[in-house]
């Protein structure tokens, strides 16, 4: 019974977020529309909304979007997979040893709101001109927000849990899997999603100014040959990109496990 | 039989830098199919004696032999109820209590069996698939102790368990304790701050001195079951122990004002 009312009110829910997605989303087409209309800026500095949809064919017929999605994505998941498999061992290595943890965590407001783009020249000069420059400066703009999250995920554990497990017999690794793990769950899951958003802010920097394919690459193109079509299409494509996987992966996930655990009953 | 032993169990906290004796030497022989209730006022060490009793914590000395066996480490063998029921919010009700079982090896087939029948004995059979918000505070204390029973321990420990509970589901699961207590035969050891309950619930009542803590008495209770929380023949019972008990929760509030 109680279920029934709370699927039912969820549904409707999103129809009317969808409803109002689609009315905000015209009535912004309609103010550019007007914008373009009053004629404050030239052309070619704010193309109207229909000029824009022509830049975007234009680029999907010749190639150059899809293979640029294709590009930065799979530099993008190659990272952000070394920045988790990397982060979360280090935040591990901060709880096993403790002076280590302290140190690097007393580090962490410094390390986490270190810009991505100031690791650009550094990684050029290091590494080179090359798509393992951008990994790097990706890599290191996400990884410090999983080693954080790591290390106070499970710092964080009550320790009731580990109590009554360790009661019922569990030690070692069954309860490393069985109970850390689970129980740090919902506070990695929020870990990830910033180190997401970091490492998405991080390869559109990079591939601005170290690339020569991929989404930052043909917003610089577009720059380049004064083509603002170009750039604004290159631009939705970054924000719908953004959104897409926040919503439909990470956000999903989040979603799931607070659920499960009953955190958003009460509200 | 002497089922387990604590042999002048002493242990210090630390306190703001400052070293506080908590247990200053208790000595206590539990026998097999004793009910023993320890009630003492707060902070008098009564959970941490029984989280040394678990494992959970060491003695700065003395020892805890369990059939004669040196206690050094937690283990399934002492199953553990806590305060806030401990259960854990990522498994369903079914799996938290076949947590345990589990890691002992038992096969699924069996795991289930043994956990659908104490969840039954507990009343929650219709619960086995939901996850523990959606439970009420007594129904997860419920589940709590199925999980601990599951275990099929030498020694039942109980710390508080009912301390959250409004009262009349308390009062319900008073009886239903005693019943299983009758039926399986365990061991307990049961902490409460609350002297009805312990009379309600004790063959022994062993009340705690105030820090540094020491065991000032033991009560007998020769009275029949179930019994009541509003049976009047337990009165007396509860006026002895309150006499005891008075002294020493005063004692407790001028400790705390200093």
């Amino acid at each position: 019974m109680n279920e029934k009312i709370i699927l039912k009110k969820t549904s409707h829910g999103s129809f009317d977020d969808a409803a109002n997605a689609a009315l905000f989303l015209a009535v912004f087409v309609g103010i550019w529309q007007i914008v373009f209309m009053l004629g404050i800026w030239p052309k070619i500095s704010l193309p109207s909304p229909l000029m824009v949809a022509e830049s975007f064919v234009k680029i999907i017929w010749n190639h150059s979007l899809p293979v640029s999605i294709g590009v930065t994505l799979a530099r993008l998941v190659t990272a952000f997979a070394v920045s988790i498999a990397l982060g979360t061992l280090i935040g591990l290595a901060m709880i096993k040893f403790k002076g280590f943890g302290k140190t690097l965590s007393s580090f962490s407001a410094g390390l986490l709101s270190f810009p991505s783009i100031a690791w650009v020249p550094f990684s050029i000069l290091l590494i080179g001109f090359n798509d393992f420059g951008i990994l790097f400066v990706v890599v290191m703009s996400s990884i410090f927000s999983i080693m954080i999250s790591t290390y106070s995920s499970i710092r964080n554990i009550p320790p009731i849990y580990l109590d009554a497990a360790k009661n019922m017999g569990a030690k070692g690794f069954y309860l490393f899997r069985h109970v850390t793990i689970p129980a740090a769950t919902p506070s990695l899951i929020i870990g990830i999603r910033q180190a997401w958003s970091f490492a998405w802010h991080a390869i559109i920097g990079a591939e601005i100014l170290m690339s020569i394919v991929g989404l930052g690459h043909i917003l610089s193109v577009g720059r380049d040959f004064l083509d603002m079509g170009q750039v604004i299409a290159s631009m939705i494509t970054i924000f719908a990109i953004g959104l897409l996987v926040d919503r439909l992966l990470l956000f999903k996930l989040d979603e799931r496990v607070r659920k499960k655990w009953g955190l958003d009953h009460h509200r | 039989m002497t089922k387990l032993q604590a042999k002048n169990i002493v242990k210090h906290f630390d306190h703001n830098g400052n070293s506080i004796l908590a247990l200053d030497g208790i000595n206590l022989n539990v026998e097999e199919g004793d009910f023993i209730c320890i009630v003492g006022p707060s902070g008098c060490g009564k959970s941490t004696f029984l989280n040394i009793v678990a494992g959970l914590e060491k003695p700065d000395s003395g020892e805890i032999l369990l059939n004669g066996n040196l206690i050094t480490t937690p283990g399934p063998d002492r199953t553990m109820v806590f305060q806030e029921g401990a259960l854990f919010p990522w498994l369903k009700v079914i799996d938290n209590v076949e947590f345990g079982l589990k890691m002992a090896g038992i096969p699924k087939d069996e795991r289930r069996q043994i956990s659908e029948r104490y969840l039954d004995m507990m009343q929650l059979a219709k619960f086995t698939d939901s996850y523990t918000y959606q439970l009420s505070t007594g129904m997860k204390q419920r589940v709590a102790i199925a999980r601990a029973l599951a275990m099929d321990p030498e020694i039942l420990l109980m710390d508080e368990p009912f301390a959250a509970l409004d009262s009349q589901t308390r009062d319900l699961l008073l009886v239903e304790l005693q019943l299983i207590w009758e039926r399986t035969k365990k061991t307990i050891i049961f902490v409460t701050h609350n002297i009805s309950e312990s009379v309600i619930l004790g063959n022994r009542v062993v009340v705690f001195k105030n820090r540094p803590s020491k065991i000032k008495k033991e009560f007998v209770i020769d009275y029949r079951r179930p019994r009541l929380a509003e049976d009047e023949n337990l009165q007396k019972y509860y006026h002895q122990i309150l006499e005891e008990l008075k002294s020493e929760v005063m004692a407790h509030i001028k400790d705390e004002n200093l």
